[in-house]
């Protein structure tokens, strides 16, 4: 099949080949799990297997009924209701999206372990000597881990269970009401069914972030894949066995993402547009607004406020004592990972969506999708993934540069940078790639026949038509590349050169010594680089909501 | 059954209703009939309880339903609506759309479904999804939907302006007939003066919020009782005239008409097919052809008067008039209103 557009073909094959770099990681662990042979897969089904399960099934059911339950009901009262503080605490809502999960266990860790100011004071009212005399909930478990992710990811089910409960129509809960349904019955009746596809995107976001956390697990001794992937690795460098663990940790995040896409399909039948009228808010006073915002503080108190206010309270403490040269060093290198990234990412994921639109052929698409998926891969799985090509790869030249020239080329790949700014493409590159298709998506196919029958070929219509037009997208793109990129800590702590560091991988390392207020500084930074997407965000959802609204 | 009694809604400086009343009896139709946003929707909404009135009262069967005490909140009035988009539940099957507001075991639920299903003339749609059936079928599921709780009235919002030309004049021939049939009162608000005219036996002229004239499709045709209401509902040709010692100067002669009314008289206000036209040779002529629309049945001839105005005046499609023809126009029935646009009287001529 020859193609209409003549300059399609190189298109093709530039955005094939950039679709099939990208997925190198994951065939690269596809062939090192088989090399293993069968022992490594009995020996992980003997040992650390069913307690890798254990664990993620209890943190799958945790996280999962927390973010709902708290998006759910945030997301109602904000949507639905109308009390003092509302427009507040409409954006307050989003703020614990800007805490990383490893962030906020270090805040909490130091708050509530033993020797934290919480049980200290504790003891000291009710006399307790130590800790046989009293039972106090240790934050470094299953259940801990489980209240951490669930303050951190419930925006994700808030952030789009109320955008769908805006955009609905008014007119269907008139119409329910006027079938002889209350509001409290049209509600449930109507509005949340209706919102179940996007509460379920929400839900099933916040568990695959789960499956990929490291930190958190890793500071809560609690064993999961991820954790154990790093183990495997750093402890036995057993290759086959990480690639098993992260084969079958991404069997388990492939149900997810098949859910959530099918939940994004079904969503399309169950929004309808509509004449929007006033919705009308149920007003709430007396004892229940201030039970309705005491509601929205709670999760914004304890996933932002107090975590957030700690931190400032011990950089202040401690600064004088940090190595402020240190600091600055580890700022500078995640500044320019952070940017070299996002500025790569924007490129590449604007061509590959680009050459996607213009392509015709299914193979094509279905790269590109690839691609999108490395997002869902967890750092750890990304990073060794990365690593055993370019490892090989650096062992085979050395080799044969000393067999043929008698000199070392050394790990001039693997040890370097540039590993580590591929890995994180890999994972964030679907950010920018998703942002510009969607951007693509808004401009018709007949903008680009007008161009090109005005004389244009395919470049020039991206730089003239395209480009101006998503400009404002790929910004945010950028933006949300390089905040990930500065909060990213497995793939990192995996991949970073010797005698390197980020402000990520140096407060974890500063937390795993136990000098958790020596971090807050470099903590500090990252949430409030974190903070960007947050305001976006809500500006993003300001736009897209109805002006009577 | 439903009584408005100085009904008022305002939003901020915006008074969308003002002091508007209106009853309704059993079994009846009611057209709501305006331009769009001269307040007809917030109307009906208010008589629905989906709003809260700033003043007046809504009544049903004498009781009151919305007033500054009491409001009945919608699930409660038991009136059943259809709205401009239909508003079916778009995740429930046609049948569960029907069966929404249906109360009773499961088995009168089905039977009630499936009576209003054969009533609409559907059965065979009962387990599609809204999505996969047509406008016109959401349309009668709409329909069926709010008749299947047995309402005491209905109340629609524009029904049918997301239907297209043809289906429009189908689904109101139908819609109606099974409303006849079910014998349920009904309010209907539109802008479409046709189907105000076709689908109900009462007619409500609103602008601005307010009531302009009530009456029978006939009687708000014939006798408009302001300026605006004859051009809205019909063609209307607007002329400047003066009294003159004893009779009314127009520019087509000078007219008979009752001092007392003449005097008041500014504006003679004359539908295109009450005029009359004759060829006329140039002296006795008082206009001459300008164009001329003809569209088989009729043909709408414009023609320049002496005076300088311009009517428009429907012609007998067997004799074709051609351009710069010199005619003379009489009017065999007119309508006098006085400087604020107020008719003050209407005559014909024997």
């Amino acid at each position: 099949m020859k193609s209409p557009i003549h300059s399609s073909g190189s298109w093709n094959l530039f955005t094939l080949s950039l679709a099939l770099l990208f997925a190198l990681p994951f065939f690269s662990l596809l062939v090192t799990a088989g090399s293993g042979g069968e022992n490594v897969w009995r020996h992980l089904l003997s040992t650390v297997m069913p307690g890798y399960l254990k664990n993620t099934f209890w943190l799958m059911v945790g996280v999962g009924s927390g973010t709902l339950f708290l998006g759910v009901s945030t997301s109602w009262l904000i949507s639905m209701t109308e009390f003092p503080g509302r427009r507040m605490m409409e954006w307050a809502l989003l703020l614990p999206l800007a805490f990383p999960g490893y962030i906020i266990a270090m805040v909490y860790v130091e708050l509530l372990e033993y020797s934290g100011p919480v049980q200290a004071q504790l003891r000291l009212w009710f006399g307790w000597q130590n800790s046989q005399n009293y039972w106090f909930p240790r934050i470094a478990s299953v259940g801990g881990a489980i209240t951490m992710l669930s303050l951190v990811l419930y925006p994700y089910v808030y952030l789009l269970a109320r955008t769908t409960f805006l955009q609905q129509s008014a007119t269907l809960l008139e119409a329910s009401r006027m079938l002889g349904k209350s509001t409290r019955k049209s509600f449930l009746l109507i509005a949340l069914p209706l919102a179940r596809p996007a509460i379920a995107v929400g839900v099933s976001l916040a568990m695959m972030e789960t499956l990929a956390d490291f930190g958190t697990m890793q500071l809560f001794a609690v064993q999961t894949f991820t954790t154990g992937i790093y183990h495997t690795w750093f402890g036995t460098y057993n290759a086959p066995g990480a690639a098993q663990l992260s084969l079958s940790l991404l069997i388990f995040i492939s149900f997810f993402i098949f859910l959530e896409r099918y939940s994004r399909k079904q969503q399309r039948f169950h929004t309808q547009s509509s004449i929007q009228t006033t919705q009308t808010r149920y007003r709430l006073s007396g004892i229940r607004a201030v039970l309705a915002l005491s509601f929205c503080l709670f999760p914004v108190v304890f996933g932002f406020a107090l975590p957030a206010g700690l931190l400032i309270q011990w950089a202040a403490e401690s600064w004088r004592g940090v190595i402020l040269d240190r600091f600055f060093s580890d700022a500078g290198n995640s500044l320019i990972l952070a940017g070299i990234t996002a500025l790569l990412g924007v490129f590449f994921g604007l061509l590959m969506a680009f050459g996607s639109r213009l392509s015709k052929r299914r193979r094509v698409h279905w790269a590109a999708r690839l691609v999108s998926l490395g997002y869902a891969f967890p750092g750890p799985v990304v990073a060794l993934g990365v690593l055993l090509p370019f490892a090989w790869f650096d062992r085979t030249m050395n080799a044969w540069m000393e067999s043929t020239f008698g000199v070392s080329s050394g790990y001039f790949l693997s040890g370097t940078l540039f590993i580590l700014v591929f890995a994180y493409l890999v994972r964030f590159l679907a950010l920018a790639y998703g942002t510009a298709e969607t951007g693509f998506g808004r401009i018709t196919s007949e903008i680009e026949d007008a161009s090109r029958s005005l004389g244009k070929n395919s470049w020039q219509t991206l730089k003239r038509v395209h480009l101006p037009l998503i400009r404002g997208s790929m910004l945010a793109a950028g933006l949300l590349v390089f905040v990930d990129v500065m909060k990213e800590l497995p793939a990192t702590l995996m991949l970073q050169p010797f005698n390197f560091s980020t402000l990520a991988t140096r407060a974890y390392g500063y937390a795993t010594e136990e000098l958790l207020k020596e971090s807050s500084l470099w903590c500090l930074t990252i949430v409030i680089v974190g903070l960007f997407p947050v305001v976006y965000l809500n500006r993003h959802l300001r736009e897209s909501t109805p002006q009577n609204y | 059954m439903i009584e408005c009694r100085n009904l008022a809604k305002s939003y901020g400086k915006l008074e969308a209703v003002s002091d508007f009343s209106l009853h309704l009896e059993e079994h009846e139709f009611l057209s709501i009939l305006g331009p769009s946003g001269c307040g007809k929707s917030t109307l009906l909404r208010l008589i629905a309880g989906l709003e809260v009135p700033s003043q007046g009262q809504v009544l049903l069967q004498n009781r009151e339903i919305s007033g500054e005490k009491i409001i009945l909140p919608p699930e409660h009035r038991k009136f059943g609506m259809i709205f401009q988009d239909f508003a079916l539940f778009p995740h429930l099957s046609v049948e569960s759309n029907i069966a929404y507001g249906v109360s009773g075991s499961r088995n009168e639920k089905q039977k009630r479904v499936n009576e209003l299903l054969e009533l609409v003339s559907l059965p065979h749609l009962a387990a599609k999804m809204p999505h996969q059936i047509s406008g016109g079928e959401q349309q009668r599921i709409a329909v069926a939907r709010a008749l299947a709780p047995r309402p005491r009235l209905i109340l629609m919002d524009e029904p049918f302006s997301n239907l297209d030309y043809q289906l429009r004049l189908q689904l109101r021939r139908d819609i109606r007939d099974i409303l006849k049939h079910e014998g349920v009162a009904t309010i209907i608000v539109t802008h479409d003066q046709v189907e105000a005219i076709t689908f109900s036996d009462r007619v409500i002229l609103m602008h601005n919020g307010k009531l302009v004239q009530a009456g029978t499709p006939t009687e708000i045709y014939q006798y408009p009782k302001t300026l605006w209401a004859s051009s809205f509902v019909g063609e209307a040709n607007h002329l400047p005239v003066e009294w003159q010692d004893t009779s009314l100067n127009s520019p087509f002669g000078l007219l008979a008409v009752p001092a007392e009314i003449g005097k008041e008289t500014q504006i003679l206000m004359v539908r295109p097919e009450d005029f009359r036209i004759e060829y006329a040779p140039d002296e006795e002529a008082n206009g001459t052809v300008k164009t001329v629309d003809f569209s088989g049945s009729v043909q709408i001839v414009s023609v320049e008067l002496k005076s300088g105005d311009t009517i428009q005046v429907s012609g007998s499609p067997h004799y074709l008039w051609s351009l710069k023809e010199p005619v003379k126009i009489t009017a065999e029935r007119y309508l006098c209103f006085n400087s604020s646009g107020h008719s003050l009287e209407g005559f014909a001529e024997e």
